[in-house]
């Protein structure tokens, strides 16, 4: 007999429609799966044999053929198992075909005949269109995500049976709670002094302008930037939707509401590797650090420890906003739309005040030679971050708190997108003079520091940009940027290291 | 071995060897003439008693010699210095400094770039910290300007930082010639940046070396220059040093040779300036300008004074307030910002408009008032 069951597989972010076509006949007992598995769908042969075993049915002793259509993909993943099982099931009679008319199934089986989760349910279950789906309990808050169907949660593979055999209801299991995963954002006003990198903060959540903190160690700059992700305004329908896709692929645990709304903060450890970070890897092409930062915060502590092809594998994604993997028979994209913010030192030794390095000109050009030119250009903003005085951080008057600070962001940016339908750090070079006119001043400014060589053509743009947020986020905002904007933008582009401080500037 | 070749040739050869340390070779040379020096530290002939002993006690030197001897022919060594224009200078030679060839550690050959006789002239030497200040470096142009207007040579170490910033200052002058001791061989200019520098010196005053061409910049071949720093210098400053810098070493070295030592004065909260109030307090006199050097030399210092045309626009409010709190000690926009109570924005313009008028210098996000006219290296 045979048997066609919906499922879904995972490639990159994206569900893939799967239909699992099984045929029990006469033959040497055997059990074989084609339509190119890879090792892990192999496996299910095993763990489905078992699971249908232990909830009590018969193997049929015959020769079953697993089809996995369209057989031109290479498919992987354990998510397959509750389709083959039941593919197997319906074959073989112990479940009537029309009894699971309408339903796709998605789960990884245990041998006892549990059905456990597997990552990328939200992506999984939103490709497969009208159609009712059966997933596992722990899986409900992912598959409610972008279900269109209904969901029906069951615990193991002899629930099911019963209730295809209409011998009992679909039970209504409660998914379990899941733990806040992500902790709170930490306050703004719990950082004392650091004005200007508390400025540089507000400006690269308004105008979404890739940072860099540079500073000595102690000077704060984690404590920044894990503020950052605090400023930035609730992710829109669209994006979270977006966002939760990409999690759930990732396996990452989801909020307990199923959809992600906060942006996400990201801060991968600099011995991550290059697959870690960008994505990929041989099976599925899981997401990325980069992919899972995708509309909120990758944080980038110690920039200059990363591996140099890892950093050097970040500029296309900060270009294109996705990132592309290829391997032999798959590729995907994967969404890596985020806000790049990095710190590092200024040297080996850490630096400080003139005449505090005791690193020599060879060492420091080595350190500061692992993030490339192309990669530094890439930052907006380029913060010198001090350690507070003394009197700063004994300041008992009360900072302003996230909440004030996320109001004015939030303003800014609708400013930007109702003036131009970008953010300010996407805003195009030819389009500048309309949407970010300067005035006289300000253009004499900007003159003299390109007469001195401390401004290239694309630095020119990149602090009329920040200059563009800077005059946004003013009170009332300005329509014309003035000189004082376009210096506050000046400023916040500092040399990488006192290395360079001679050289051309950037 | 060719009879024609002349002593300097040798001497050439014989001090490229592994590990041959002055002492080695004023020994070998005290002995013997250089031709059978050669012979007989590339093992080609016996060792007399206490070279064997030496060989016997380091068997590795022997070997190490005796490639030596392979690799530095001396027709080879003596041709590659006439090509590259160096002088080889023997102890024993008229052109010889004699202010060094009554030195207890006197190297037994001088290489040099240059004209030797500007030694001849009145000499202080301007030393200090490669990781200087801004600062700092002004005060050793702004020094080494003034001591060759008043016709002193600066002799310095060529290196980054406080020797380069000197012997800047020095050329800037265009009156006294300048002269530097380097810690390598004199065919490549170090550090690589100086280069431009390294050529300037070399044809306007003189470099020497107690290295033949070929030799690398060791670390422990700088304090050994710094001996030759001192011995050259009448009188010697630092600038701003470390609390162990190399500076201390050729101080130490001048103060042995009963040289007078200077110290510039800097912040107690400075590291640059650390070791130069150690040796202030050390004993050390102060050097606040080239005069106090001047009168030490017994020089008439008056001159030296007069002000120089400084032809940036004098700022004024704000930015003179700024320029005046940077000048006493580097600050950040932030510091600024918290001293005189004003925004970021007010801060970044006053940095603009200091900046472009070229009074202030971005050392890290820390701004460093800049002295008129100084060195930017």
């Amino acid at each position: 007999m045979l048997a066609s069951i919906p499922s879904a597989v995972l490639f990159g972010a994206e569900g893939h429609r799967v239909t699992v076509e099984v045929h029990v006949g006469a033959g040497l007992p055997a059990f074989n799966i084609v339509g190119l598995p890879d090792e892990s769908i192999r496996e299910a042969r095993d763990r489905v044999r078992a699971a249908v075993m232990s909830s009590g049915r018969q193997w049929p002793s015959q020769k079953i053929t697993v089809n996995l259509a369209p057989s031109q993909h290479r498919k992987t993943g354990s998510g397959l198992d509750l389709a083959i099982a039941l593919g197997v099931l319906v074959a073989s009679g112990v479940v009537t075909a029309e009894s699971v008319a309408g339903l796709a199934f998605i789960g990884e089986l245990g041998l006892d005949g549990s059905l456990r989760a597997v990552p990328g349910v939200a992506p999984m279950v939103g490709v497969l269109g009208e159609l009712d789906v059966v997933v596992p309990v722990d899986s409900g808050v992912e598959a409610h995500v972008a279900a269109m169907g209904r969901v029906r949660l069951v615990r193991d593979l002899v629930e099911l049976v019963e209730v295809l055999g209409s011998e009992r209801p679909w039970t209504d299991h409660e998914p379990p709670a899941v733990p806040r995963a992500r902790p709170v954002v930490p306050d703004l006003a719990d950082v004392h002094g650091q004005q200007t990198a508390r400025a540089a903060l507000e400006i690269a959540a308004a105008g979404s302008h890739h940072s860099l903190f540079i500073g000595p160690p102690g000077s704060g700059k984690t404590m920044l930037a894990s503020r950052l992700p605090g400023l930035l305004p609730p992710l829109d329908r669209e994006r979270s939707l977006a966002v939760t896709m990409v999690h759930s692929a990732a396996g990452v645990g989801l909020p307990p509401e199923g959809l992600v709304v906060t942006p996400p903060f990201r801060a991968p450890h600099h011995t991550a590797s290059m697959v870690a970070l960008v994505g990929g890897g041989s099976g599925s092409l899981r997401p990325g650090e980069i992919s899972l930062a995708h509309c909120g915060v990758l944080f980038m502590d110690e920039l200059a420890e990363f591996a140099p092809q890892v950093l050097d594998g970040l500029r296309q994604p900060l270009e294109e906003g996705v990132v592309r993997v290829a391997r032999a028979n798959v590729h995907a994209a994967l969404p890596a739309a985020f806000l790049l913010v990095a710190a590092m030192n200024p040297c080996p030794c850490g630096g400080g005040p003139p005449g505090a390095c005791q690193c020599g000109e060879a060492r420091i050009s080595r350190y500061t030679g692992r993030v490339s030119g192309p990669l530094f250009d890439r930052f907006d903003l380029r913060v010198s971050v001090h350690r507070p005085a003394v009197d700063e951080f004994l300041d008992v008057r009360p900072e302003e708190p996230t909440a004030v600070v996320a109001a004015r962001v939030a303003a800014a940016r609708e400013l930007a997108i109702g003036r131009q339908g970008v953010l300010n750090a996407a805003i195009a070079a030819p389009q500048l003079d309309e949407v970010a006119p300067i005035d006289a001043a300000a253009r004499a400014l900007l003159r003299g520091e390109m007469e001195n060589d401390r401004l290239t053509g694309r630095g020119y743009h990149r602090v009329r940009r920040v200059a563009r947020t800077i005059a946004d986020l003013r009170s009332p905002p300005t329509e014309v940027v003035g000189a004082e904007d376009v210096a506050t933008a000046l400023r916040l582009r500092a040399p990488l290291a006192p290395a360079r401080r001679w050289g051309r500037a950037a | 071995m060719s009879d024609d070749l002349p002593a300097e040739a040798y001497v050439a050869a014989l001090s490229g060897f592994d590990r041959m340390t002055s002492a080695r070779l004023r020994g070998l040379l005290a002995r013997h003439d250089p031709a059978e020096a050669f012979d007989i530290a590339s093992g080609r002939a016996a060792a007399p008693p206490p070279l064997a002993a030496i060989f016997e006690r380091w068997p590795d030197l022997a070997a190490a010699w005796r490639r030596d001897g392979e690799r530095r022919r001396p027709r080879r060594c003596w041709e590659e210095c006439a090509a590259l224009g160096v002088d080889i200078v023997m102890a024993t030679d008229d052109r010889f400094p004699p202010q060094l060839a009554g030195d207890p550690a006197c190297p037994p050959a001088l290489f040099a770039r240059g004209d030797l006789t500007v030694l001849d002239a009145r000499r202080v030497g301007v030393v200090g910290t490669r990781n200087s200040t801004q600062q700092g470096n002004a005060t050793a142009a702004r020094f080494g300007y003034e001591l060759a207007a008043a016709g002193v040579v600066v002799v310095s170490g060529l290196a980054r930082g406080i020797d380069g910033a000197a012997h800047r200052g020095a050329l800037a002058a265009d009156a006294a010639a300048p002269a530097a001791v380097v810690g390598n061989g004199l065919d490549v200019p170090y550090p690589r940046r100086n280069a431009e520098l390294w050529e300037q010196v070399a044809a306007r005053g003189v470099i020497v070396s107690e290295w033949p061409p070929g030799t690398s910049p060791d670390a422990f071949r700088f304090p050994l220059r710094n001996r030759i720093l001192a011995a050259l210098s009448e009188v010697l400053v630092v600038v701003e040093s470390r609390e162990r810098g190399g500076s201390l070493i050729t101080a130490r070295e001048a103060a042995a040779r009963g040289i007078g030592v200077f110290a510039v004065p800097g912040s107690v909260r400075s590291r640059a300036s650390a070791g130069a109030n150690e040796l202030l307090r050390d004993g050390a006199a102060p050097a606040l300008d080239s005069g106090d050097l001047l009168i030490a030399l017994g020089l008439d210092h008056r001159r030296a004074n007069r002000s120089r045309f400084d032809p940036r626009p004098r700022p004024r409010g704000d930015d003179a307030a700024v320029l005046e709190a940077c000048r006493a000690e580097p600050l950040t926009v932030d510091g600024l910002a918290a001293r005189f109570d004003l925004s970021i924005g007010q801060v970044a313009m006053v940095i603009a408009r200091l900046e472009r008028d070229g009074w202030l210098v971005d050392s890290g996000g820390w701004f460093e008032a800049v002295e008129s006219g100084s060195d930017r290296a």
